[in-house]
């Protein structure tokens, strides 16, 4: 082992330990988190994702089950009598159904804004490392997806923003990340506040709405939107309703912790808003 | 000629079958809600590229690493090149470990794995939670990053017996 500190394959590896360095200082200097190695690795994996993903629904529905077996086997006897194909045109079924869910939705939300042009995307990958719900989808730059771009839930509620886009997938983080923040404002009151990510509520699939005044009027249940300001995310986008509100540490404002209204921890399916024309 | 020619193609098939299972544990590894219990799920990608490491040696499980961890660092939205290195350097240390110290078996897999993963999501857990200040470090730690640790070591002898598999098979019919 001695001897291998001194052949070309060790060379080799520390200049392969070099060059990744290089890589990494080049993404980080161009505020970029992919490089060019992994945009080509990143187009070959997306089709076997986009693959994996029409099926992790039903894998997932598998697990819960595998963890409740014994309820599931009372369900067995009573499933068993169902034959394959009955079973193969309620997936048809299904299918059609999410996809005309999907199209009943975006007609709905384009009926609300009508000054956006939206893109339809499953989520096709979200990272086991992080707990702030960030995850990848199936649509990059060849669909008009770009960085910066704003994604909602099927309902029109804000999910988050793109941070990077591939050429047939794209990164999006999400309102629970810390480092999302955004103009919104309590809709009732017109309180406004920064809206962000916090690690104390992200087990709940909460964020907050920080330096709200300290005597805010702002109560539970009111619907919180954004405000436009700042130009990264339009206005008048639905973001969800306060859950709680906190006096803040220093006690010279008040956080509001809002629910969003989509449940980002478990979405399937966004629209990316590429285009605002208003 | 002829002999040298099989063995070429012997090679090929054999780095093809371990970037196939590479795809394939990306692919798991990334799934949304797959293997997920109390929103912790296990990682794939770390335990195969020991595997490859152990059966193919420091230098070809080394690079193997860096490609798999490339490939994580983009599952994973992380800024490119930092898991790469990481992977390379257990890659590396996995297999001089194995030569020198232990014998190939399921259970130093585990032990390794765990100590891998331990590292990894450690190092992760510093540049991306605890620099950042964020609240709560020990809850994550504790609910998040070891529950990963425990699932990915449990799921690690998957990893070890698709490359054993993989290995063995080309090695029969060279």
């Amino acid at each position: 082992m001695k001897d291998f500190f001194s052949t070309v394959k060790f060379k080799i590896l520390l200049c392969v330990l070099v060059v990744l360095a290089g890589i990494m200082a080049w993404a980080g200097a161009n505020n970029r988190l992919t490089a060019a190695p992994q945009e080509l690795l990143g187009a070959i994996l997306t089709p076997f994702q986009k693959i994996a993903a029409l099926g992790s629904g039903g894998l997932a529905d598998l697990w819960e089950k595998y963890t409740s077996i014994d309820s599931i086997v009372a369900e067995n006897e009573a499933l068993e009598e169902e034959n394959a194909e009955l079973r193969r045109q309620l997936v048809d079924y299904e299918k059609l159904q999410a996809e005309n869910q999907a199209f009943r939705d975006l007609y709905q939300i384009q009926q609300e804004h009508p000054e956006y042009t939206y893109a339809s995307a499953f989520v096709i990958g979200r990272d086991a490392l992080d707990q702030f719900g960030s995850f990848t989808i199936d649509q990059g730059t060849t669909d008009g997806v770009e960085k910066g771009d704003v994604v909602v839930s099927d309902k029109g509620y804000l999910v988050g923003r793109v941070t990077e886009a591939n050429l047939t997938s794209a990164k999006v983080i999400t309102i629970l990340s810390p480092s999302f923040n955004a103009a919104a404002i309590i809709s009732r009151t017109r309180d406004n506040g920064i809206l962000s990510g916090s690690a104390d509520y992200v087990a709940q699939g909460q964020c907050t709405l920080n330096n709200l005044t300290r005597d805010t009027l702002a109560s539970v249940g009111d619907e919180v939107i954004t405000t436009g300001l700042g130009g990264e995310i339009p206005a008048d986008i639905l973001v969800g309703t306060v859950d709680q509100l906190v006096p803040e540490v220093s006690g010279q404002s008040t956080i509001a912790v809002v629910q969003p209204g989509a449940d980002i921890l478990s979405l399937t399916h966004v629209f990316v808003i590429t285009d605002e024309t208003a | 000629m002829e002999t040298r020619r099989k063995k070429h193609m012997l090679l090929v098939g054999k780095w093809s079958c371990y970037s196939l299972l590479l795809l394939l544990a990306a692919v798991m590894q990334t799934l949304p809600g797959f293997l997920t219990i109390a929103g912790a799920r296990p990682l794939f990608i770390l335990p195969l590229c020991m595997a490859v490491s152990i059966y193919e040696g420091e230098f070809r499980g080394a690079l193997f690493g860096a490609v798999g961890g490339l490939l994580w660092d983009l599952t994973a939205g992380r800024v490119a090149g930092l898991l790469a290195i990481q992977l390379l350097v257990v890659c590396f240390m996995t297999s001089v470990l194995v030569q020198l110290f232990l014998r190939v078996n399921h259970m130093n897999f585990i032990l390794l794995c765990a100590a891998a993963v331990a590292l990894v999501t450690g190092v992760d857990f510093l540049f991306n939670y605890l620099m950042r200040g964020y609240s709560r470090s020990a809850w994550y730690y504790g609910t998040v990053i070891l529950p990963i640790v425990i699932f990915t070591s449990a799921a690690a002898p998957l990893s070890f017996l698709a490359v054993r598999r993989v290995f063995e098979r080309f090695a029969r019919t060279e």
